[in-house]
């Protein structure tokens, strides 16, 4: 079961500037170095600055408590979009001295030692310059540690220590395990080790040394996967290899229109011209793109954006006339008004960005071949398709978290990348229980709700119901002629009138259950407020029993889904 | 090639050596291929009953009323690895797909086809495994002929929304019971569909009556008692068993 440590370390250095949340919050606010603040995410501090902590205030406190020790101390808000831009700064001055560095999290720099240690001179040299650069060119103060594997150089850069080249076991022997949460760089995975690490304790295991005298088939029997990185971390070895930070920059080619051009034939012809350009440019430079940004500006100064997935692997010569057909599509849905974007006006320059570009040969294919016989099928009729409909007549859906059947699902066309769909693993509290409808309206119609009397029923605000709804009627489709002829029956109650909803007839109800109340987005304009109510209807006459999804708002009520 | 028979021996023995004679000349040539030679695409359990032979590729099936039997029939083939397109469907509920099996990453919607639908239907059958159809698409009796003949040719299952003429299975879907909700109680738990299903090769309409949603919280369909045959058959023989347990 032991794994050589020769084949899974890196000699690593790793860059770290202590406090850092507090450090960029505060550089952001303009304050000194040597004021106490705190940065205070969610009901606790998450860091706290050298001052404050000289102060007594300590990570993990609440607001009052560390107000209560110290009284001067500012608070800052969190945010981790300051963060990772502030340290940018800081990556950048580690690049100035030794190139490919790793962000780990922002804070944290992962630097390949071996050849930078080389150029410099010894390993002391190294991480003298890596300080002094930070500290001119970024101006924040740091910590420079060098080891064998992760764990062992975050430890090391936490004292500023060089660990010979084969010792991070022995050197790591004697810390805690609490230590094992330094080396996990994403919430999810620092609870699981936090959990780890607290169930080692109990048992008794107080050092890294003592966790590592343990088997590892009995380590990985116990605690699975967590257990297994934890051992191999804390024995000073590597789980994966360094990812670099990405320096290839992404290709760009613009098209200026010497006079701004609105015919979709011409922009055509210039759609096609830039994406040769941008295959020859990819192919000059040796690397293929895993998506393309089209971007055209109106002589107005809006911009339409669009970014397209390419499949790395499979388009090799058709490349060009691909991409054409996706500027062709973008630009005739946008002038033509059919999708969104900003009034159309004639375009003065068009460009097309790769993006996520990779080295030729350094794409993955598939495991067994390249993509399957099917998948590519499937992809050349859904491009048919789309040359037939154009851009927006295929779509690609993605389940996302929502209250309604309607707000569950993200569709996009085809191809085309969207923002990120919201969250399934959010609670959304007032979500419509399963089973999901098969029948969602892309729009809600109206719908007749009437109590036995044939009144409509009403939800009032603290949800009482008025009756208990005994007939539904749905709206019938206008072209049926029969229904068309019984509204017109004085019956009905419209003499002679044709206007108003055509209604089916009543269908007696079943079953009902609700109503439940879900108030969204109060606060904005596209605000709503309903109240949801399953019916299902009873069956017999020809009828199956249907259920409907209805919902009472701003005193009507409207069909939302079938469950058909 | 011709297998020499015995003078002396039975009329059917030599009946049977023809056939067999003739069978290996059409598999060596493959000039034909027998019915029940065609591929199946893999089906939900709870399916099992409706189209006991399976759900064939080159076949149509036709449903009426229900989108939910729709997905369970795609479903399974889609968890399977197949690619799906709904056509025409602009309300189809496509979370309702996912939870009977559909693979949103191979799904494709084309809700409006418009006047193109018989070229995009065609162009789905020759690249996708299943093809769903909705009931307002702007198709001739010749256009769906021609789709079916593509359908057959390429292997690929159409699923499609109301009367098809020539369709293998037709699936009539004639009650549909809820369980769960009450007099504002209550929610929609399980349900169980009874399904008028015609075959082009048997003559008779058999009724089955199949669970479709099944709680899982095990709140079984118990408020209506279900005679343990099932129920009533239209048709002669096979009496359906209720299944045991249908797949949610």
């Amino acid at each position: 079961m032991n794994i050589a440590p020769a084949h899974s370390v890196v000699r690593r250095a790793v860059l770290w500037v202590p406090d850092w949340p507090v450090v960029a919050a505060m550089a952001a606010a303009g304050m000194g170095g040597d004021a106490p603040a705190a940065v205070l995410h969610g009901r606790g501090l998450m860091a706290v600055s050298a001052a404050a902590r000289a102060a007594g205030v300590r990570r993990g406190m609440r607001k009052r408590q560390a107000q209560r020790v110290c009284p001067e101390l500012v608070i800052l808000p969190h945010d981790e979009g300051r963060d990772a831009r502030e340290f940018e700064a800081v990556a950048a001055a580690a690049e100035r001295v030794v190139s490919g560095v790793e962000i780990s999290r922002p804070g944290l720099l992962m630097i390949p030692a071996n050849g930078a240690t080389r150029f410099h001179g010894s390993e002391e040299a190294l991480a003298e310059a890596l300080v002094t650069g930070v500290a001119d060119d970024a101006a924040y103060e740091s910590c420079v540690g060098m080891a064998d594997g992760l764990l062992a150089a975050i430890v090391a850069a936490r004292g500023s220590a060089l660990v010979p080249a084969g010792s991070s076991c022995d050197f790591l022997a004697p810390y805690g395990v609490g230590a094992l949460a330094l080396a996990a760089m994403e919430r999810v995975q620092r609870v699981a080790v936090e959990d780890l690490v607290s169930v080692l304790v109990r048992l008794g295991l107080g050092t890294l040394g003592e966790f590592t005298a343990l088997p590892l088939g009995d380590v990985i029997a116990r605690f699975g996967p967590v257990g297994a990185w934890a051992h191999r971390i804390a024995r000073g070895e590597d789980v994966s290899p360094p990812v670099l930070r990405r320096s290839e920059d992404d290709i760009a080619v613009e098209y200026v229109f010497e006079e701004p051009a609105q015919r979709v034939e011409q922009l055509a012809l210039v759609a096609g011209f830039v994406a040769e350009q941008l295959d020859a440019a990819l192919l000059a430079s040796g690397v293929r793109c895993g998506r393309v940004r089209i971007t055209a500006r109106t002589e107005k100064g809006d911009v339409l954006e669009r970014v397209w997935r390419t499949d790395v692997g499979v388009r090799a010569g058709a490349f060009a006339r691909h991409m054409a057909d996706r500027v062709r599509w973008q630009l005739e849905g946008w002038l033509s008004g059919t999708s969104t974007g900003p009034e159309p006006a004639p375009l003065v320059a068009l460009g097309l960005t790769a993006e996520d570009v990779v080295l030729l040969g350094s794409e993955q294919a598939y495991l067994w071949g390249g993509v399957s016989g099917a998948d590519a099928r499937a992809h050349r009729a859904v491009e048919r398709v789309q040359g037939l409909l154009g851009v927006e007549g295929v779509l690609s859906v993605r389940e996302q978290g929502g209250r309604s059947p309607r707000d569950r699902v993200q569709a996009l066309p085809w191809g085309q990348e969207g923002q990120e769909p919201r969250s399934l693993g959010h609670p959304w509290p007032g979500r419509i229980p399963d089973p999901a409808p098969a029948t969602v309206l892309a729009t809600s119609e109206p719908l007749a709700v009437l109590d036995a009397g044939g009144r409509s029923v009403v939800v009032d605000r603290r949800l009482g119901i008025s009756a208990p709804p005994t007939w539904v009627r749905r709206q019938a489709d206008p072209r049926d002629g029969r229904a068309r002829a019984a509204h017109r029956h004085p019956s009905s109650g419209h003499v002679g009138g044709a206007e108003g909803p055509i209604w089916e007839a009543a269908r007696p109800v079943e079953a009902w259950a609700g109503p439940w109340p879900v108030s969204e987005r109060w606060w904005a304009e596209d605000g709503s407020r309903r109240a949801y109510v399953q019916i299902a209807m009873r069956e017999g006459d020809g009828e199956s029993g249907l259920a409907v999804l209805a919902a009472f708002t701003s005193g009507g009520w409207v069909l939302e889904a079938v469950y058909d | 090639m011709v297998n020499v028979v015995q003078a002396d021996s039975s009329r059917g023995d030599r009946l049977s050596a023809a056939r067999a004679a003739l069978k290996g000349v059409e598999e060596r040539l493959s000039t034909t291929r027998l019915a029940w030679d065609a591929p199946t695409l893999p089906l939900a359990e709870c399916l099992a009953l409706a189209l006991p032979e399976g759900l064939r590729r080159g076949q149509v099936v036709a449903v009426t009323g229900s989108t939910s039997l729709m997905f369970a029939l795609a479903g399974e083939a889609s968890r399977a690895g197949s690619w799906t397109a709904v056509i025409g469907m602009p309300h189809a509920g496509v979370v309702a797909a996912a939870g009977r099996g559909v693979d949103l990453t191979r799904l494709a919607l084309i809700p409006h086809p418009g006047i193109h639908a018989a070229a995009v239907v065609a162009s789905c059958v020759d690249g996708m495994d299943v093809v769903l159809l909705g009931s307002r698409l702007a198709m001739s009796d010749a256009d769906r002929r021609r789709i079916a003949a593509r359908a057959r040719e390429g292997g690929s299952a159409l699923i499609v929304t109301g009367p098809w003429p020539g369709a293998h299975a037709v699936l009539d879907v004639k009650e549909m019971h809820w369980d769960g909700p009450g007099a504002g109680d209550g929610r929609l738990r399980g349900r169980e569909m009874t399904v008028a299903i015609q075959g082009r090769s048997r003559g008779s309409v058999r009724t089955v009556t199949l669970a479709m949603d099944v709680d899982p919280q095990g709140r079984g369909l118990s408020r209506r008692a279900v005679p343990p045959d099932g129920v009533a058959t239209a048709g002669v023989g096979d009496a359906p068993a209720r299944p045991a347990k249908g797949a949610a």
